[in-house]
Parts: structure tokens; C-alpha cells; sequence
């Protein structure tokens, strides 16, 4: 039986306590060809450098942690076969992030961009239990469970060249939720979201590169939700110097 | 290695109790993979920019005079200026395509109470139109509509 095959990753490392800037490191180890990206890292992590640090959890592509730069793109590690790769592999933390340590990045800033959508629903009058729920038909869902897919994974802002040169564009994850709000028939805040959308730098600063939707890995299609966003924020504007007082519908 | 991203991109509102590295841009950007046609899509207004001062130049030269016009027209015949308009017919024909590939993802789900169409058909009609003008155009410049 032949040995099996070895493979050269080339990661990022980064200690906050030792060094100014990021340097990289070498380990050639043999990999099993059903082996996951992720599986190498976590096998240089158990067996050949326990001073590794990377973030993973479900290993099925639902949690959304273990988003990495593989040979310069974004990608989810656990979906990745390391046989797609060639002998050589490069992995570094998500571009657009600050670097906690190694593969680590803070995502604090997106959990800040994330709150200001307002991701839930808002209704102008809550109904009382007794009217029972607020029916929806699968028409009207089908038009947001596309954006509702998303795993917080973080690729499309690694991915997002307004993400790397405007900071307070909110960024694709973040609007595409907003906006999944905006169109659950369910929702009575999209005027609310629509005024975060219309404010400094954000939805209009996107141009439009696709980069979100191509590296999506749950095929959420964040640009369309952005572009959309863009559309109704304007209708809303418009629609708010027409009719008096705000009243909208 | 990559390039450094602005250095407040992805901060958090609070800084946390760690030192950081910065963020750094998407190694690809700008020249490299897919981010290629996308700069180059960008890059297209430059010409734009361009065709309209020649435009400008073009329609002084019409209200000055007969002399200021064959002039221009001269100069236009100049194989630097032909050379120049070819360039930007094929950055027109390459925004054109990328544009239509992408406006369908732009469409609400509705406009009130109407669905667009689905996308290969908004595509189709992009298609149809941008033909359609480009003949009439065509036609009209050859003389065969006065």
C-alpha cells in the first residue's frame, strides 16, 4: 500500500504577546485524500503544533466558524477537500478582520454592523395572543428564505473590497438580513431599517463587485438582497416626500 | 502578501483587551481572479470620462463654424482617435455584458402588486433592446431613416 500523499500548508500565525506582525509557518504532513481542509488544520493542531489557534465547531457547514483565506479566497473549511488543492496550501485568517491570534479574527465589528439592521421583526402593534399568529403564505416566505440561509460565516465581508476601504458600510451579511426583514410580509420596520440603510455609507457605497454571492457558501446571494436594499431605500425616501406625515402603504 | 485594508475596517465600536494585527484586503484584489473584470468594469470610466470631453469638443467645434468642424473631423480621422473610439467600444460592449449579467439580481421581489420576470428573460429584453437601438442607430447614421 502506498503512503499517503504529503502536502505543504503554509498558515498565518500571529501572537499578540510576541509579534509586531503576522509571520507564516510551514508543515508538510500526510493527508488522508477524504480529509477536509479543515481536518489538516485541526490535524497540525492535535499532532504537530498544539500552538495553532483556529475557530471550528459543527464540521457541516452550518455553524459558519471556520471561515479562512485558502490559497487567497475565502472559504469554509469544513465544505473544502484538501484533494482540490495542489501540493501546496496557503491559509490565512479572513481578510477585512483584525487578527486576534493565528486564524483568529475579531468578529466583534460585525456583531456591531449586525445590531444596527435590527434584525428581528418589529411590528407597529403587537397582536394579542388570542388573535392567534400572523399567517404568511409560501409565496411570501419565498421571498425572503433565501437571505434568512445565512450562517454568519463571514466570507462575503472577507471577500468585500468596500468592506477592506469604507468602514461604515454595513456590509453584505448585515444588509442582507436587514433587507430580509424589509420583505417578510410579517415585518413593519422597513422604513425604520430602510432610514439605517439611506445613512452614511452604507448600502449606496457598495459597487455592485459580486465577490459576496460568489464566495457565499450557502448560496445566500448577498449582492442581490444589497441591490435590492438600494432600490426599496430609495422608494422609501421617495415615499416619504409624497405622502404627509410618513404614512406609507 | 496582501495589502493593508483600512485600518479601522471591522474594528469593533469597543476595542477589545487584545492587541490586533490589521485587517489586510483580500489577497486577489485588484488585478487578480475575478476581481480583474470587476476593476477593469470600474476602470471603464476613465474612457467614459474621456469620450465626454471629446464630445464637448465636438460640439463647440459644430457651433463655431463650418472651418472648426472639418477640422475636428479631420482630427477624428486620425488613427490615434479611431484607435481610441475602438477601445471604448469594446469597454461599452464589456460593461454592457457584465451589467445585464448582474441587473437581474437588482429587482425587488415586487413593485406593488408586480413580479418581475424571471432573470433570463429580464437578461433577454436587455439583450433585445441594446440590439434593437443599435440597429436603429445604425440605420439612421447610414441614411436609411431621414
Amino acid at each position: 500500500m502506498s503512503d499517503p500523499p504529503k502536502k505543504t500548508f503554509v498558515i498565518t500565525r500571529f501572537d499578540p504577546d510576541v509579534d509586531e506582525v503576522p509571520k507564516t509557518q510551514s508543515y508538510e504532513i500526510a493527508v488522508d485524500p477524504d480529509w477536509k481542509v479543515l481536518d489538516a488544520v485541526n490535524y497540525i493542531k492535535d499532532e504537530v503544533d498544539g500552538t495553532l489557534s483556529h475557530r471550528w465547531s459543527c464540521r457541516m457547514a452550518v455553524c459558519g466558524s471556520c471561515g479562512m483565506m485558502v490559497n487567497g479566497e475565502p472559504r469554509l473549511t469544513c465544505k473544502d477537500s484538501v484533494s482540490q488543492y495542489g501540493d501546496t496550501v496557503e491559509i490565512t485568517p479572513l481578510s477585512n478582520f483584525p487578527v486576534i491570534r493565528d486564524l483568529v479574527v475579531d468578529m466583534d465589528g460585525f456583531m456591531d454592523k449586525f445590531k444596527k439592521v435590527k434584525p428581528w421583526i418589529i411590528r407597529a402593534k403587537e397582536l394579542a395572543a388570542e388573535d392567534g399568529p400572523v399567517r404568511q403564505s409560501p409565496e411570501e416566505l419565498e421571498e425572503f428564505k433565501q437571505f434568512s440561509m445565512c450562517i454568519n460565516c463571514m466570507l462575503c465581508y472577507s471577500a468585500c473590497p468596500v468592506v477592506s476601504n469604507e468602514p461604515e458600510f454595513l456590509g453584505p451579511a448585515a444588509i442582507a438580513l436587514g433587507h430580509r426583514y424589509n420583505v417578510d410580509s410579517r415585518d413593519e420596520g422597513a422604513s425604520e431599517r430602510n432610514a439605517i440603510f439611506r445613512g452614511e455609507g452604507t448600502v449606496f457605497s457598495c459597487s455592485f463587485a459580486n465577490e459576496c454571492s460568489e464566495v457565499c457558501p450557502k448560496n445566500v446571494d448577498p449582492a442581490a438582497a444589497v441591490n435590492q436594499a438600494k432600490f426599496n431605500a430609495v422608494i422609501d425616501w421617495a415615499t416619504g416626500l409624497v405622502l404627509p406625515s410618513g404614512e406609507k402603504e | 502578501m496582501a495589502r493593508p485594508a483600512h485600518p479601522q475596517a471591522m474594528q469593533p465600536v469597543k476595542p477589545g483587551r487584545t492587541r490586533t494585527a490589521p485587517p489586510t484586503m483580500p489577497p486577489q484584489f485588484p488585478m487578480t481572479g475575478r476581481y480583474r473584470a470587476y476593476t477593469l468594469f470600474d476602470a471603464t470610466g476613465f474612457l467614459y470620462l474621456f469620450v465626454g470631453f471629446v464630445a464637448l469638443r465636438v460640439v463647440w467645434a459644430l457651433g463655431t463654424g463650418s472651418a472648426a468642424w472639418a477640422s475636428i473631423q479631420q482630427q477624428l480621422a486620425n488613427p490615434l482617435y479611431i484607435g481610441f473610439h475602438v477601445i471604448t467600444l469594446a469597454a461599452v460592449c464589456f460593461v454592457a455584458v457584465r451589467f445585464f449579467g448582474l441587473f437581474p439580481k437588482a429587482q425587488p421581489p415586487r413593485i406593488g402588486p408586480a413580479k418581475p420576470p424571471p432573470g433570463p428573460v429580464i437578461v433577454g429584453m436587455l439583450y433585445a433592446a441594446w440590439i434593437g437601438i443599435t440597429v436603429l442607430m445604425s440605420a439612421a447614421l447610414m441614411g436609411g431613416i431621414s
